[in-house]
């Protein structure tokens, strides 16, 4: 095992690079996925329609292909459509256009969008309508009513699922190195192009990959365990559920 | 505690608390209420009563809205109800901002408690007069303890429902009812879904409010507690008011004997 190319700072500075990276490509699609998310979900349920088709039609095309080919579509795809309308190239948001991040974001975006989004659909139909009609009887508006009651009553029901989706999310950052943005794989890569070593720069990111699943498994479990309204939770399981919905006698 | 909280009294000059004439609501074909009128005084106590299935709820739910009668005219704590209608005067919609002035002033207790799972007691009870009546957190907080206090719950404000037993429950729902220092309060079968020594509990709330003279609608299978407390009782069958009047005639009249005489 050889790895002195650590004390290197051009290769400690890819690997900075592609670490902070990939944390940013994670937050800003998890942050813009589950607002999308919750659109969907909303859209399917209560929009007229045509609109919840279009809507429907939407998740069944990106959770139905591949998350490359769809990173490919968007990046030499719509970025080559992009780059050909005229004077694109001088416009203020060229900078974004050009960079790969963005269509890694926007790829991821609208894949935790249509994936969670379903998750989340499921989740608003098991809250009890009760909750809401309460709601609606005491004079909530109806905006009040899904953002207080009814979309964290859903969140509640689906927080461990929406957990996996995260560390999924995370684990997609590596496709983006196929077009050209600096992750951690990139920086294994041109670390093996130039030491010739294949396992040692892999094994790196895989120990980083681990660490940062790891952290972000803890992060949510607290998450899930502080929701309020939950019971505590007993031994190492997911959450009791299932004990949320009975209305009968305190254990 | 302020005493203007439990300050309720009917003013002398109001009109009744309901006012409701010739209301008809259908499920497709289904005819659930059929020309149903019915008037409940201020400060009085109104018990409807039935089988299933005879439109006792759903009579309820349209005091509040709920459901939205397909005919008829209502009047509601000083509001006209202002339906739009068609043509042949069939209620088609609802002006929105009435609809929400009248259910700030009409609270409803629920069969199933309908309490909100990831907020706490206290949180519940607070809720819909800081959102609804714009109520600072601290005042509102003072008006749920006070009411949480009245059904016996005040050691419970932070706990969170699920913890709670249904007769627990179903008192701090009337303390949410009762925070909103609402004009008329609507009981849905209160106490149908509690275990048998839980509602006692239950009953024992409604009937010290009834006492102090608030007025309520109830919708509910308790016949002698019903004949107890009640000013009124609606007998409805299948969709029509089958016998209404002071408990001791309603529950004596053949028509009702019939349905009410073996738990009464």
């Amino acid at each position: 095992m050889d790895f002195s190319w650590l004390g290197d700072p051009f290769y400690q500075d890819y690997l900075i690079e592609g670490f902070v990276n990939t944390l940013w490509l994670v937050a800003v699609s998890a942050v813009g996925g589950l607002a999308l998310a919750v659109l969907v979900a909303i859209t399917r349920l209560k929009a007229p329609r045509p609109l919840a088709l279009a809507v429907q039609g939407f998740t069944t095309v990106m959770r139905g292909t591949p998350l490359l080919v769809q990173l490919f579509f968007f990046y030499y795809g719509v970025g080559r459509l992009l780059e050909g309308i005229p004077g694109i190239q001088d416009s203020l948001i060229w900078p974004l256009l050009r960079d790969p991040f963005f269509y890694g974001a926007l790829t991821f975006i609208l894949s935790v969008g249509a994936y969670s989004g379903e998750v989340i659909r499921g989740a608003l139909l098991s809250v009890p309508p009760g909750e809401r009609e309460a709601g609606r009887a005491f004079g909530l508006t109806p905006l009040q009513v899904f953002f207080r009651l009814w979309l964290p009553r859903a969140i509640q029901q689906c927080l461990p699922t929406l957990t996996g989706e995260m560390i999924l999310l995370l684990k997609s950052v590596p496709l983006v190195s196929t077009i050209a943005m600096m992750d951690l794989l990139q920086a294994a890569n041109i670390i093996r192009d130039e030491t010739f070593l294949v396992y040692e720069p892999l094994m790196l990111i895989g120990g980083i990959y681990l660490a940062m699943t790891l952290v972000l498994t803890l992060v949510l479990r607290q998450v899930e365990r502080h929701f309020p309204g939950m019971k505590p939770e007993r031994g190492r399981g997911w959450l009791p559920r299932r004990s949320l919905h009975t209305h009968g006698e305190a254990p | 505690m302020t005493s203007s909280l439990d300050d309720h009294t009917p003013q002398a000059t109001a009109a009744p608390a309901v006012q409701a004439h010739h209301l008809v609501k259908r499920y497709g074909d289904l005819e659930v209420l059929r020309d149903v009128s019915l008037e409940v005084p201020e400060g009085s106590v109104t018990s409807i009563i039935g089988a299933s299935g005879s439109g006792k709820s759903t009579l309820l739910r349209c005091l509040n809205l709920l459901e939205r009668p397909d005919q008829g005219d209502l009047a509601i704590a000083d509001e006209t109800i202002q339906f739009d209608r068609n043509p042949q005067g069939d209620v088609v919609g609802l002006n929105r901002r009435q609809l929400q002035r009248l259910r700030a002033k009409v609270s409803m207790v629920f069969q199933q408690f309908n309490l909100w799972p990831h907020f706490s007691v206290l949180g519940n009870v607070t809720e819909a007069p800081m959102r609804v009546q714009g109520l600072s957190r601290r005042r509102a907080t003072e008006v749920a303890e006070h009411y949480l206090a009245r059904v016996g719950m005040a050691d419970k404000r932070d706990a969170y429902p699920a913890f709670l037993s249904g007769g627990q429950q179903q008192r701090v729902a009337i303390a949410r009812a009762l925070a909103m220092e609402p004009r008329l309060l609507l009981f849905d079968e209160p106490t149908s879904a509690l275990d048998p020594e839980r509602v006692n509990e239950v009953l024992g709330v409604i009937r010290d409010l009834a006492g102090e003279g608030r007025t309520m609608v109830l919708v509910t299978h308790e016949m002698a507690f019903a004949r107890e407390v009640s000013d009124q009782v609606v007998f409805l069958d299948r969709g029509v008011i089958g016998v209404a009047g002071p408990p001791g005639e309603v529950f004596d009249d053949p028509r009702c004997r019939r349905f009410a005489a073996p738990a009464a």
